[in-house]
């Protein structure tokens, strides 16, 4: 058995690269390589050719719900940006903080932090606040490269911060471990990463930048603008998000698509323009599309690396790595898995991983945190590499993608290290998860 | 490219027809029905929509089937398909509901506890639809489900899952997780309604025990055994060390963690007077490091991988070539199942529950799960129920 799931394994590799070396794009990529090792694995019955299209159609629906969030989001913010709330929120932020230039990025910072750490998923972050932040980043003399890797990295961590961490949820509610004790075990290496990378990609200055340049060379801000019109879509949304946790058992479960949804209604109501809402929306999802397609088609690929058991040989070699080698690996195999399946890394490698942990004395709470910061650095991985091409997207950034993913090198390392070490050193830690309960 | 627009047409076409290739199974597998012959022990079946108004006529609602003695005594409520992806539960609750007598007292079996769940699959997991179980007569078929209630009868779920009434922040998706939702409310998600409604076929009904069947991976420590908070833990205590003796299996006592909210071996005893019991037997197909997840896997146990794994000592139960097959899973459960009432009888005589006609752990080792599963082409029509 384990032969020929290595040949499906090499088959499916080998689609891929031909795919892309055909010039293809990365999402029919992953599809051909999903189509031959279903191809293949129907050679041994496993799948049998019968059941492919259903394994097929049915791995295009895990990502379902991320799919609406990322549209909703997005359309949201395509309504933010087209009334002119985008330009006045740059304007504000480089009025108030620009004198201070610190003081200022570490304020971008703790923006981009907030509703990623509020709803677990760093694209939130990204799609709410990511342009405007990239933007008075830009003003405040850090070049577009440096932005977009600021912003992949913070949204990142936001992801991993509490009270939200979905990593640490999907391994909690896999290994039976309780969602608490996170706070602090996650939150004070967050703000510790969050703060160093702000500083070691935004510190340098590129060319002469004073507050009133900047201001002057902003976008106008169409007339009517002020600051309710932009307050309000965001306190629509965030307004949906804390009444749930607030009134949990009396509040109904909107969902974020809805609420998403609402703030776009919200925002579009109170544009001081009229915004054609249609061809925006349209044009919004034009550009989403390769994102969407590479959501549907990972959940595909995952769906036949299951069936084949390619996706069970690929955690086998994981587990049986020996101890020493296993820690200096976990800086590539979490965030590549969490490259190729997202979230399901989680699942595939997370929930034997802290088994394994736990067995060896190793305290899982800390463990789960250390792994958690780690998985954020695939979200700008190849194939999927949705966090690093939202970042992308959203700051504007012309220049290749490995040229913006080179830039994190220097926070990506000291992640990594710090991640790696809270799993080595987890029990010591352990006082965290005290602190925090 | 030469003709745009046929590419296009081409391609709308192929995907349409992956489409309807690919959904038609899921359509029929969400309307399978699998039959159940009610055997002489079943005295009445009822809906669990009958304990909790919010719950009845929905997708979620499901059968309850009584057993009840000829003599009044103690009361137990037995639980399956949880999580519809662990059926060596549901299978054991079939066996008992197809042959089991109570003698004495009242026993409720859920056998299809999340309706919805068991319609449901596994996106991404690639599991088999349905598996069969061979019988004298032919195979039985029964549907594969999933962990969670299917998002076509609850959704959206929130951004976090906040439990009732304790508000610990739990996973999402464990907002469809019916052993995550209990105590429930009578007006919650459809899930708590689900345990809310069980709560209160506990509570009104003055259930002494409820057994929930599960099924957890050979990675995971807190698999076969017997999980109990404190008010059950000497019950489960002799039924293990009885089990082992007597019938030479391990099925070890796991304490109920105090802070791990939403279970039922937690909710239960905290919120009804009932002892909560969860047994859980070693399914290797849910395990992360197995080959294919097929029917064989399934059924038998078997895999290279988790064998290589547990000659590395990495696995938390016995494992060799055998593998662990669905037989001796479903014995467990019955074996340990019923091993509970006797000692709870032994203690509690007034309330005592007696059951005769079930197979116990060497008897399905012996004969397979097979043979105690009835024809439903020869069973009265009226005694057959759709799960």
């Amino acid at each position: 058995m384990t032969a020929s799931i290595i040949v499906i394994l090499v088959v499916m590799v080998a689609a891929y690269t031909a795919a892309k070396a055909s010039k293809l794009s990365v999402e029919i990529s992953i599809l051909a390589s999903a189509l031959a090792g279903g191809i293949a694995g129907a050679f041994v019955k496993t799948p049998p050719l019968g059941e492919l299209p259903r394994h097929l159609v049915e791995g295009a629906f895990p990502y379902l719900d991320v799919i609406l969030v990322f549209s909703t989001a997005t359309i949201f913010m395509a309504v933010v940006n087209a009334s002119g709330g985008v330009d006045y929120v740059v304007r504000g932020t480089i009025k108030a903080f620009g004198g201070v230039r610190p003081l200022a990025l570490f304020v971008l910072m703790i923006i981009v932090l907030i509703p990623g750490a509020l709803t677990g998923a760093g694209s939130v972050s990204l799609l709410v606040v990511g342009a405007p932040v990239a933007m008075a980043l830009r003003h405040l003399g850090v070049p577009e490269r440096r932005a977009a890797a600021i912003l992949f990295i913070v949204a990142g961590l936001a992801a991993a911060a509490p009270p939200v961490n979905i990593w640490a949820m999907i391994l909690c509610a896999g290994t039976a471990i309780p969602y608490v004790g996170f706070t602090y075990t996650l939150g004070i290496p967050v703000l510790v990463l969050g703060t160093f990378t702000i500083y070691a990609l935004g510190w340098k200055k590129v060319g002469h930048v004073d507050r009133e340049t900047a201001l002057k060379n902003l976008p106008e801000v169409p007339p009517g603008m002020i600051w309710w019109r932009v307050l309000l879509p965001f306190l629509v949304f965030f307004g949906m998000v804390a009444a749930y946790r607030i009134w949990p058992f009396g509040t109904p479960i909107f969902g974020l698509p809805l609420q998403f949804s609402a703030a776009a209604v919200a925002a579009l109501l109170v544009s001081p323009k009229r915004i054609a809402f249609l061809k925006l929306s349209a044009e919004t999802m034009k550009k989403l599309l390769p994102l969407l397609a590479t959501m549907i088609v990972v959940g595909m690929l995952q769906q036949i690396m299951t069936a084949t058991g390619v996706r069970g040989l690929v955690s086998f070699a994981v587990i049986s790595t020996p101890l020493v080698l296993l820690y200096i690996l976990l800086a590539v195999i979490i965030p590549v898995s969490e490259g190729v399946l997202t979230y399901g890394a989680a699942a595939i490698l997370g929930i034997p991983l802290i088994w394994f942990f736990d067995s060896i004395g190793l305290h899982a709470t800390v463990a789960i945190a250390g792994l958690s910061i780690l998985w954020p650095l695939g979200d700008g991985l190849p194939p999927t590499a949705l966090i690093g091409r939202l970042s992308v997207m959203v700051s504007d950034y012309k220049g290749t993608y490995g040229s913006f993913l080179r830039q994190t090198w220097l926070p990506w390392i000291v992640i990594t290290v710090a991640g790696i070490l809270m799993v080595v050193y987890s029990a010591k830690l352990s006082f965290l998860v005290r602190w925090s309960m | 490219m030469k003709n745009p627009k046929a590419v296009k047409i081409v391609l709308a076409v192929a995907v349409a027809a992956l489409a309807v290739a690919g959904g038609l199974p899921l359509h029929k597998h969400r309307r399978y029905r699998m039959p159940v012959v009610a055997g002489p022990g079943v005295t009445k079946v009822v809906k669990l929509g009958d304990f909790a108004p919010r719950l009845k006529g929905s997708k979620a609602d499901t059968d309850v089937f009584v057993l009840e003695g000829r003599e009044p005594g103690g009361k137990a409520l037995f639980i399956a398909n949880t999580h519809a992806n662990e059926p060596a539960g549901l299978l054991a609750c079939l066996i008992l509901i197809e042959n089991a007598v109570v003698e004495k007292g009242t026993l409720y079996v859920i056998p299809v506890f999340n309706a919805s769940a068991s319609r449901n699959t596994k996106p991404g997991d690639g599991y088999p639809l349905y598996f069969d179980i061979p019988t004298d007569w032919g195979a039985k078929r029964f549907r594969m489900g999933n962990r969670d209630a299917s998002p076509l009868e609850q959704w959206p779920d929130p951004d976090v899952f906040i439990h009732y009434p304790d508000r610990q922040l739990l996973s999402y998706i464990d907002i469809r997780n019916t052993n995550r939702t209990w105590p429930g409310r009578a007006n919650g998600p459809l899930m708590e309604r689900v345990t809310f409604a069980a709560m209160e076929l506990l509570r009104n009904h003055n259930v002494d025990a409820a057994i929930d069947f599960h099924g957890a991976e050979t990675m995971f420590p807190v698999t076969n055994c017997i999980v109990a908070p404190e008010k059950s833990s000497k019950i489960a205590t002799l039924a293990s060390m009885t089990v082992k003796a007597m019938e030479g299996f391990d099925s070890h006592v796991e304490p109920s963690p105090k802070n791990f909210r939403g279970l039922s071996h937690r909710e239960i005893g905290d919120f009804a007077e009932t002892m909560p019991f969860l047994l859980e037997a070693p399914i290797p197909f849910l395990d992360q490091p197995t080959g294919p997840k097929t029917v064989k896997l399934l059924l038998d146990g078997k895999d290279p991988f988790l064998l290589s794994l547990a000659k590395k000592k990495k696995l938390f139960v016995p494992y060799d070539e055998d593998g662990w097959p669905m037989e001796k899973r479903v014995g467990q459960h019955l074996s340990t199942a019923l091993e509970i009432l006797r000692q709870f009888s032994k203690r509690n005589a007034e309330r005592s529950i007696v059951i005769s006609g079930a197979p116990r752990y060497a008897d399905l080792v012996r004969d397979g799960v097979g043979k105690y599963f009835h024809d439903p082409a020869k069973a009265d029509p009226k005694s057959i129920y759709y799960e």
